[in-house]
């Protein structure tokens, strides 16, 4: 997490917890007491357990901003010109641990993001472009994977699916880490690339698109995970359709024939895996796609309405904007949503770059909620 | 068919090693999922000998030898049938079937197991779902027995294999007989209806067959005593038959597989574990 410096002016700034979340953090003091008590009862259940864990944690950091806070204040209230010197060290000592309690304080207090904890699949197919816009659906594959594995995250390619051609035209990577999903969800978008192309003869610069979509994942998708998707929806509601050449079949046949259609028929989304040897387990992961594409599709209608709500934001994550270019003559990553470039192409695509850019924009998220959060609060509610 | 020219081109655009595939698959889709086949499950320097064996129509799960079966990978290997999914879609039924109705202390008798696929799915889950039971599988072919054995240590089940021939088999009591008997009338196994992969690479004496392996388990259900029984075919006349032989006693249905094709005969004189409840139709 990037800690903003306000230090750097001479005069020292001490960041200052908004008011409203700091109240919010005091009547977490109540309810530490209730959960307290609750669990001295003998009361023991693992919601209980996770949320003392949550609110002790905060109160933990609230008491350290506290004390920091008070400190500053005594300091600041020497006048004798002979101790400035050390007034001066004595803040600067102090000031970088109470600049991380406030953001972690501030991280904590927002209100969650919906399926943070999760882990996530990521989908990814070429836009406009041609052959050259399946070329980098591949190097973004290719980043994630190597992010992915810098990371040390568990991850699989749950199908990759390559036109006659050879070309690909889908990717569907799961990162089977718990939170994945909060970190990779703002990779959600159109990424455009500049750039002149393998397949380019006369040297010019094509500019092409790939959309990735980035869905929190509910279940393993294997044998065991299966029923309990099956089970997520009301019989009839889900069509599923297997491939099957014609004739006799049964001992007549033994052609690997596992391919998998879903079609979950209120919302027309269809979802297809070819990639396993087993139709079962084809089956399996096809219907934890299913599910996490119709959990994104019902966060994008949560996020629309709370958008009506506040009419005066513009959309920064809307699926439909670019959020990212790759220009690889300049050498040059830029995000769009926080305005942040890094001149590192090779960099970002090997993965080790972007991690940085993932924080600016998760940085820009936040100041973007808690303006959200305190404007609601603001507005008279 | 013959496969053109322009489709062989674009295969060897993609890979050397697609167009060999061409042959037995006859669509660049399947060949190139088959070559991501071989490509995942074997080490580089296996591929090349193993698209040339495809090329000949060895079947693939001979190549990779392993064959996924519910949730094993089932050690395949020439010289016994490859497990079929229509036979892995009957088999979970029955195994929902007996866990959903907890039929604690089953007995259970496979004939012609080939791998063991239908005893040591139901033995692991089963297992799983804390039902005791015994199994026991019999099959003709040594072969296919030594297969079942490798299957069942790699799953340390507690299926009972005995290589025994179905027609002399010695009475003992069960309570459901599972089969999937060699059921390709010998017209039909040399017609096209059956794929030369299977024809040319699969045990004939696992596959050539007709009613009087039907005729021989309707015994073997009465000799043992048993009230469910479930046998995969694949004609009409072969359900007809079953039913033709039982006692009036017995409610006689079929099962289609997910692709619309007849699959199995099931019979039950059992009130309270009644089989036949899976049945799209009773006979």
């Amino acid at each position: 997490m990037a800690i903003r410096a306000y230090a750097d002016t001479g005069e020292i700034t001490v960041p200052l917890i908004h008011p409203l979340l700091l109240k919010r953090a005091q009547t977490m003091q109540q309810e530490f007491s209730q959960l307290e008590s609750k669990i001295a009862g003998g009361s023991y259940d693992a919601e209980t357990n996770r949320k003392f864990s949550t609110v002790s944690g905060i109160l933990e950091h609230l008491d350290r901003y506290n004390k920091d806070i008070a400190t500053i204040e005594g300091l600041q209230e020497i006048q004798d010109p002979e101790l400035m010197d050390d007034v001066q060290q004595e803040l600067e000592s102090i000031l970088p641990n109470l600049m991380r309690s406030t953001t972690i304080l501030q991280n904590k207090l927002l209100p969650p993001i919906k399926h943070a904890d999760l882990p996530c699949i990521l989908e990814l197919r070429p836009g406009v472009g041609g052959s050259e816009a399946a070329l980098f659906t591949a190097d973004l594959a290719n980043m994630y994977l190597n992010f992915a594995n810098q990371m040390r995250w568990k991850h699989q390619v749950l199908s990759k699916h390559e036109s006659s051609s050879g070309f690909v035209n889908e990717f569907i990577l799961s990162v089977d880490e718990p939170g994945a999903y909060n970190r990779l969800r703002h990779e959600s978008g159109i990424h455009r690339v500049q750039r002149i192309p393998a397949t380019e003869s006369k040297g010019r610069i094509h500019t092409s698109t790939a959309a990735v979509v980035v869905l929190p994942k509910f279940s393993d998708g294997d044998e065991k995970s299966l029923a309990a998707d099956e089970r997520s929806f009301k019989p009839g509601e889900v069509r599923v359709d297997t491939m099957r050449a014609g004739g006799k079949g049964g001992q007549h046949v033994n052609t690997t024939d596992s391919a998998v259609r879903l079609v979950h028929l209120p919302t027309g989304i269809m979802v297809m895996q070819q990639d396993e040897r087993s139709q079962p387990r084809n089956k399996a992961k096809a219907f934890s796609i299913l599910r996490a594409r119709l959990a994104a599709l019902e966060r994008d209608k949560e996020v629309a309405e709370q958008k009506k709500l506040r009419t005066d934001q513009v959309s920064s994550t809307d699926r439909s904007d670019k959020i990212r270019t790759y220009n690889v003559p300049q050498n040059r990553v830029t995000d769009h949503r926080c305005n942040y470039s890094v001149h590192d192409v090779d960099g970002c695509m090997q993965g080790y770059r972007l991690g940085e850019i993932i924080d600016k924009v998760e940085e820009g998220e936040f100041e973007d909620r808690l303006q959200e959060l305190i404007g609601h609060v603001g507005g008279g509610i | 068919m013959r496969i053109s020219p322009k489709t062989i081109r674009e295969a060897r655009q993609i890979s050397r090693l697609l167009p060999p595939l061409l042959r037995p698959t006859r669509s660049l889709e399947v060949a190139t999922q088959e070559l991501s086949w071989i490509k995942r499950e074997l080490p580089k320097s296996a591929w090349k000998n193993a698209v040339l064996q495809r090329m000949n129509h060895t079947p693939l799960q001979y190549i990779l030898g392993t064959q996924p079966f519910g949730d094993m990978d089932l050690i395949t290997k020439p010289g016994v049938l490859i497990p079929r999914w229509e036979t892995e879609e009957w088999a979970v039924k029955v195994l929902d079937f007996l866990i959903s109705n907890s039929a604690n202390n089953i007995r259970i008798l496979d004939a012609c197991t080939g791998t063991g696929c239908i005893p040591l799915l139901l033995n692991s889950q089963l297992q799983k779902a804390g039902i005791p039971h015994t199994i026991k599988a019999i099959d003709i072919s040594p072969r296919a027995i030594e297969i079942a054995n490798e299957n069942s240590t790699k799953y340390s089940s507690t299926v009972e294999f005995e290589q025994q021939n179905l027609f002399t088999l010695k009475p003992e009591p069960f309570d459901l007989v599972t089969s999937n008997p060699p059921y390709i009338p010998m017209k039909d196994y040399l017609s096209t209806e059956v794929e030369k992969s299977v024809r040319r690479y699969e045990p004939k004496e696992a596959l050539i067959g007709d009613l009087e392996f039907y005729t021989q388990l309707v015994h073997t259900v009465d000799d043992c005593d048993a009230d469910n029984f479930i046998f995969e075919l694949g004609y009409q006349t072969q359900a007809e038959h079953v039913k033709r032989l039982v006692s009036s006693e017995w409610t006689v249905g079929t099962l289609n597989d997910s692709a619309g094709n007849l699959r199995c005969v099931i019979g039950s004189k059992n009130m309270e574990l009644n089989l036949t409840s899976l049945c799209n139709t009773i006979m």
